[in-house]
């Protein structure tokens, strides 16, 4: 990247003078001027007055100057400015897809990236990973899942609240200065072999920055490394490497497992590769004819996670009672084989187990016995899962499991892993302490915020003389460092990673660094003083040492095309268990007592959506209600029910609207922190559990985060970072406000969530259609179907129409991710309307996801449903528009046009399951801490809003700057809608007719019009890991929607109503273990239902099978 | 007693009704005829920064549409050309004439020609050139005689009835797809336009789109 400084950007020719010299448009010097700059004025932060962006709708508007009267009654005069020299290849309004990934801690998820114009707007995984092929079930049914960060990674990369300048302690800079500064530290350190330079890197399964970490540790022996993760998802590789005596980790496969135990583990929600263990996982829930298998989840947990939620069997304990169970289980199973002989040190280990376990209450134990009997008959196809929170004992004792059970049927596998040696934060610390760092590097991170608190990092890290740091926001970190670089997004990086079984993949920059930041590789080659400083020779160079034989640049273009390297997945190892180690893995692993009122266990858990913080700033992950608690916009302290009660906390919600909490005192180890209590079901008596990444002021987190929720950092020290004991907990009288999607938790009887136990579906493949009103309100007709309230038009334009659009959600595999919600609002251009705006109920997400609990309020079972527009065909929001703004159309759609929309909500009010969204205020173009004002009292950028309203009406009252880049994220195929308007879910309509139109233009002049299966992948179908959303065309009796759809487990949501919902559900089946003590014959929510009075028996004639279904319907 | 009111207010109200309906006829008359697409929209001819002909270069030189316009076949949008295509012939053929010299300044620095935008449907409106253009709607039918225009000028109204003419009869404006880019062309009469038409609308499963998923989403 060659040293570009940013244009100035001088205001436009004046409106009067632009219009009036309209006749001599080429010759005015003012328009000259002015058509030669890229970008009108505001838009001087983007960079490269040289590259090409093709205005079209988007920068058209700022022609529309206020000239008033000169331009009479025609529209504006706006330009359209080609290309001087297009680039090869490129169609102007054709997506194009860039194969890329995203780096995580350890690994990657492989990802396909949309860009429109030059800029990346949606985020897709990639299906042709051989992860993600060797699931395919056949070869229409590509899938490639993505998780919650991935889907909203995308907002990150236009955040105006990004780090966008070079500064030298606090001021201004230029990247010059600053890449000169760079070049100045390698010559110092060249001389010196590296003496006083320290790297303060973030964990990185990335080959190149291992690369170049070898290369600068050979240049510059002396200099340190150190690496630091607040939140460490390394312990099952340190785990399975201690049992094994060699550097592995362990590769779940759990599609092939029939048995699965979390130990404290939440694989399904915030560890590492969720997007494919949610897959595997998926796989075994799903059975397709009464006949096929489930597999079974044990979980072990202190808090009520979405592994958790998903359980067969949930056992809930203090985080500190996990490893005394594990040891239990341990014990138990690799007794059941026969007990090792006496005197090996196998016997010692299960001997040191049982001594661990010794504690435990005989309740416990009979879980953990009756569980292990269950693994071990399944031994074989078992994966044993530890938390990342867990001590070192668990993953041991995991991965010994694994290798006792799980590798015959390959559910659990182990592969090479080895990591560059770096050294601790702990370890830095003290250098810092004892002046040895002259030069500290920090790479990424936000070590100010999240180092351990007993570290005191912020006083430690001023000791280096010079401190660089590359960061992604000038964050709390920034002040304390003399040149902060700011970081490029992984969009806009050149990079590679591994993924989770090895392969190597690329990172693929889709657009240049908006702001000209620079990437770890090249920021670690400058301070190196190598020659190779640009990311893309790099890893270009890194590819070199990895490619295959062949031609190079064409193994490189096949490289970056497909998105992976192929054949370098690492190969499996074959290994054995070294019992040797066992006395080392179990050191100090007594029983600890279980906590009580007055010692509580804190436990540190990421979470569900800012991850560790890094994503605090981000308004898609900030506005998703959190999985479990349905809250929005903070963190809360986790209680249980009867923890609550006994220290005196008692939420109560005074009214729907007004949900204000207590505001707690948690004391450990002599610090404190304040937070908002929330009671929690299912969480372990006496944990308190509290989430990281919020409680961050707006200086320095920006605009979106700052403010929200409470900062559990510094309670954290390095001797607790998982959980910490002997906490004590008070009430300070003070009260906070928060905002929960969802106040209510209970289906209180009614057959919304339908499930069943394996056995019972098995006996009765039909119950979910059994659950269906026997005798609905408004009678049966002819052919005893309910007799539907509303006109329905459909009907006879439904046998001509080429293709019956339907949705299958099975809710047997949706585990509850919500990845979904986020993919949906990239796509479709879905507003945040903040924490006030949802407190009344008018978040805008047009597909949520309904949480539910059965059962008593200390343990109870949790259900998951998305819930998206159902597209009615006899639906009851049509009928009431007084403009006929929604329609249906002949292909089963209902239909939204905006522009006829006035607003009468009468749609809304109609609609029984309220998926309508209203658009309230301006949420796009108004700042969300502004809604309530008047534009003729706010003063934005310096200038009253009546005045800048006019230069420029489409602009809005944000701040310029903020939305410039705004813009930039939006999906230019899917309306924006404005204030005023109704919005919903619309099967992703763009989709369907890009994909028809295709299929148009194929067919050209001939008859072969209809879309095949598997073209068209709603947002939501795409994204969701676990492949529990199908889209497709119901007319065609071999789509995967229509096979879905026929499936016995099928039924539509409040069926009684006769609306014809396209979109059927797949009624939930768990597989619970008849011989667990925690057995229950019927799922709770069914059981409720009983209670009520419902019943499970087919009816014999009646509403039975066919009510209300579409799929079943079809054709009459 | 002498009279309240003077003699004339006898016959106001009626006069004040009969201007009212008047003034509201029209009014109402005045928009439906001004302000709608036909009038407002039909012949538009601004002035562009270069005065390219299509006369000249579509008529008189024979250039297929697509030479220029090459994304009209595959994308929604059909393009301006690239400085640089106009300069495959220009860099010869009136090499140093002065009406050139913003393409050529343009293609040499890599500024872009500030072409005036014609033809625009609003920004609720998601219109497809591919779609059109592959399955036998020609050019001339939404823009006009363009191969005879010396300047472009907007010679239909586009506004949502234009569509509808053609979405609901479509055999009345489908012809053979060798003949979309032939300007000239004419069917023989109108009875075997509709005849064809017919043909390809059953040949082609040509749906009557009149859904508002067609064009809005």
């Amino acid at each position: 990247m060659s040293k570009t400084v940013p244009p100035p950007c001088p205001e436009p020719a004046t409106g009067p003078l632009y219009w009036r010299s309209l006749e001599h448009l080429a010759e005015t010097p003012e328009f000259r001027a002015w058509a030669e700059r890229e970008f009108p004025a505001g838009a001087s932060e983007l960079r490269d007055p040289h590259s090409r962006r093709d205005f079209m709708k988007l920068m058209s508007a700022s022609f529309l100057l206020a000239g008033a009267g000169l331009t009479g009654c025609r529209r504006p005069v706006e330009t359209i400015q080609p290309f001087a020299k297009q680039p090869e290849g490129y169609t102007h309004g054709l997506p194009q897809h860039y194969a890329t990934a995203m780096p995580r801690r350890g690994g990657a998820v492989p990802l396909v990236v949309t860009t429109h114009e030059g800029r990346p707007i949606k985020i897709e995984g990639n299906a042709e990973h051989p992860l993600n092929a060797a699931l395919a079930r056949d070869p229409a049914d590509r899938h490639g899942g993505t998780d919650l960060p991935a889907q909203a990674s995308l907002l990150n990369l236009y955040d105006p609240d990004r780090a966008r300048r070079y500064t030298f302690k606090g001021l201004n800079s230029t990247r010059e200065q600053a890449l000169d500064a760079l070049a100045e530290a390698a010559r110092k350190f060249a001389d010196r072999q590296g003496k006083g330079l320290c790297f303060l890197l973030e964990r990185s399964g990335s080959p190149s920055r291992a690369r170049l970490q070898q290369l600068l540790t050979e240049k510059l022996p002396q200099a340190r490394w150190f690496t630091y993760e607040p939140v460490d998802f390394d312990p099952p590789r340190r785990g399975a490497s201690l049992a094994f005596g060699r550097a592995v980790r362990p590769l779940y496969h759990l599609e092939r497992a029939r048995r699965v135990l979390a130990l404290d583990c939440d694989f399904l929600g915030v560890e590492e590769e969720a997007y494919r263990l949610i897959r595997g996982f998926a796989r075994g829930r799903a059975p397709k004819t009464p006949g096929d298998e489930l597999n079974r989840l044990y979980v072990a947990e202190s808090l009520l996670t979405v592994t958790g939620s998903n359980a067969d069997h949930r056992l809930r304990l203090a985080a500190s009672q996990v490893f005394p169970l594990a040891a239990w289980l341990g014990a138990e199973v690799l007794e059941a084989g026969g007990a090792p002989a006496p005197g090996t040190p196998a016997a010692a280990a299960v001997a040191a187990l049982r001594e661990a376990a010794s504690g435990l209450t005989p309740e416990v134990r009979r879980w953990g016995s009756v569980c292990a009997q269950d693994l071990w008959a399944s031994r074989g196809q078992v994966a044993v899962l530890a938390g990342h929170r867990q001590p070192l004992a668990v993953h041991w004792l995991a991965q010994v499991l694994n290798f006792q059970l799980g590798r015959a049927g390959g559910a659990v596998g182990f592969i090479e892993a080895s990591e560059p040696a770096s050294g601790t934060m702990a370890a830095l610390v003290q250098a810092l302490h004892g002046s040895e760092v002259d030069t500290l590097v920090v790479l990424g991170g936000n070590p100010v915020y999240n180092a351990p608190a007993d570290l005191e990092w912020a006083k430690a890290q001023r000791q280096a003389t010079t401190i660089f740091r590359l960061g992604a926001y000038e964050d709390e970190t920034a002040p304390h460092c003399d040149w902060h670089l700011p970081m490029a997004h992984y969009l806009e990086s050149w990079g590679d990673a591994r993924t989770a079984d090895g392969s190597l993949v690329p990172v693929q920059p889709l657009i240049e660094p908006l702001f000209g930041g620079l990437t770890e590789l090249e920021v670690l080659a400058r301070v190196g003083g190598l020659e190779a400083v640009k990311p893309h020779d790099i890893v270009r160079g890194t590819f070199q040492g990895l490619a295959p034989e062949g031609v190079f640049e064409e193994n490189w273009k096949k490289y970056l095309h497909a998105g992976y390297l192929p054949g370098s997945a690492a190969k499996a190892v074959e290994v054995e268990l070294q019992w040797g180690t066992a006395s080392q893995a179990l050191a100090g692993m007594g029983a600890k007592p279980p906590p009580s009122a007055t010692a509580l266990e804190v436990v540190f858990a990421p979470d569900n959506r800012v991850d560790d913080g890094r994503y605090t700033n981000n308004g898609w992950l900030q506005e998703l209600p959190d999985p479990i608690t349905k809250i929005v916009w903070d963190n809360v302290v986790y209680l249980s029910e009867k923890t609550a009660r006994e220290l005196g906390v008692a939420v109560v919600d005074e009214n729907r609207m007004n949900l204000r909490v207590p505001v707690v005192r948690l004391e450990s180890a002599g610090r404190t922190i304040e937070g908002p209590a929330w009671i929690q079901p299912g969480l372990a008596d006496y944990v308190v559990g509290v989430t990281l990444g919020y409680g961050r002021p707006a200086a320095a987190v920006g605009r979106v985060g700052g403010g929200t929720g409470y900062n559990a950092y510094p309670l954290r020290t390095t001797q607790a970072l998982g959980f910490a004991s002997g906490a004590t907990l008070q009430l300070t009288g003070k009260r906070y406000p928060l905002s929960c999607t969802q106040n209510h938790w209970v289906m209180q009887g009614r057959p919304i969530v339908r499930e069943a136990n394996l056995e019972t579906y098995r006996q009765n493949p039909q119950f979910a259609q059994a659950m269906n009103l026997p005798e609905p309100p408004y009678g049966l007709d002819e052919q005893h179907r309910p007799k539907p309230i509303y006109p329905n038009p459909l009907d006879q334009l439904k046998p001509d129409a080429t293709h019956w659009w339907g949705m299958t959600v099975d809710l047997g595999a949706c585990v509850g991710c919500s990845a979904c919600v986020i993919a949906c609002q990239s796509e479709n251009n879905i507003p945040i309307v903040g924490k006030d705006q949802v407190r009344r109920n008018r978040e805008m997400h047009w597909l949520r996801i309904d949480r539910y609990f059965a059962g008593p309020t200390a343990d109870p079972q949790v259900v998951n449903q998305p819930v998206m527009c159902q597209h009615c065909e006899a639906a009851p929001c049509e009928s009431v528009c007084p403009v006929n703004a929604t329609v249906h159309d002949d292909e089963g759609l209902n239909l939204m046009a905006y522009n006829r929309c006035v607003g009468t909500r009468y749609c809304s009010n109609n609609c029984p399951f309220k998926v309508r969204r209203f658009n309230f205020f301006d949420y796009h173009r108004r700042p969300l801490d502004k809604l309530y004002q008047s534009p003729l009292t706010t003063f934005t950028d310096g200038e009253w809003e009546v005045k800048r309203w006019l230069k420029n009406r489409d602009r809005g009252s944000r701040p310029q700057e903020e939305w410039d880049l705004l813009r930039l994220a939006k999906n230019p195929q899917v309306t924006v809608r404005m204030r005023g308007v109704m919005e919903k879910c619309t099967f992703c309509l763009q989709r369907i007719e890009a994909a028809k139109i295709a299929q148009k233009i194929q067919a050209g002049a001939s008859a072969d019009v209809e879309v095949r299966d598997g073209a068209i992948q709603t947002a939501c179908e795409q994204a969701c890991p676990a492949e529990a959303i199908v889209f497709g065309n119901l007319k065609d009796p071999n789509s995967r929607v229509a096979k879905a759809a026929r499936q016995d487990r099928g039924y539509s949501l409040l069926e009684f109503l006769a609306v014809k919902p396209r979109v059927t559900y797949l009624a939930r089946v768990r597989n619970p273990n008849p011989a667990m003590p925690d057995y229950h014959q019927q799922p709770l929510t069914t059981a409720e239902y009983l209670e009520h009075g419902g019943t499970l028996i087919p009816h014999g004639t009646g509403a039975a099978p066919g009510a209300g279904s579409a799929a079943t319907n079809g054709g009459h | 007693m002498s009279d309240v009111f003077p003699k004339w207010t006898n016959q106001l109200p009626l006069k004040l009704v009969a201007g009212v309906l008047l003034l509201g006829g029209s009014a109402v008359a005045g928009i439906w005829y001004y302000f709608t697409p036909a009038y407002t929209r039909v012949g538009y001819q601004p002035i562009q920064p270069v005065s390219f002909s299509h006369n000249i270069h579509v008529e008189q030189l024979g250039l297929d549409c697509r030479y220029c316009h090459d994304g009209v076949e595959k994308s929604w949008y059909s393009n301006i050309p690239a400085s640089s295509v106009c300069m495959n012939c220009h860099n010869q053929v009136l090499k140093d004439d002065p009406k050139l010299a913003l393409v050529r300044e343009s293609a040499a620095s890599g500024r872009p020609i500030p072409w005036v935008q014609v033809h625009k449907v609003p920004d609720y409106v998601y219109f497809n050139h591919a779609v059109h253009v592959n399955r036998g709607v020609s050019c001339v039918h939404c823009h006009g005689q363009l191969n005879q225009m010396d300047e472009v000028y907007h010679a239909k109204p586009l506004g949502m009835t234009f569509c509808l003419e053609c979405h609901r009869h479509p055999e009345a404006y489908l012809r053979a797809p060798a003949e979309v880019y032939n300007l000239e062309w004419q069917p023989e009469n109108q009875t075997q336009q509709l005849a064809d038409g017919a043909r390809y609308v059953k040949e082609w499963n040509v749906k009557r789109l009149e859904h508002c998923s067609a064009c809005h989403r």
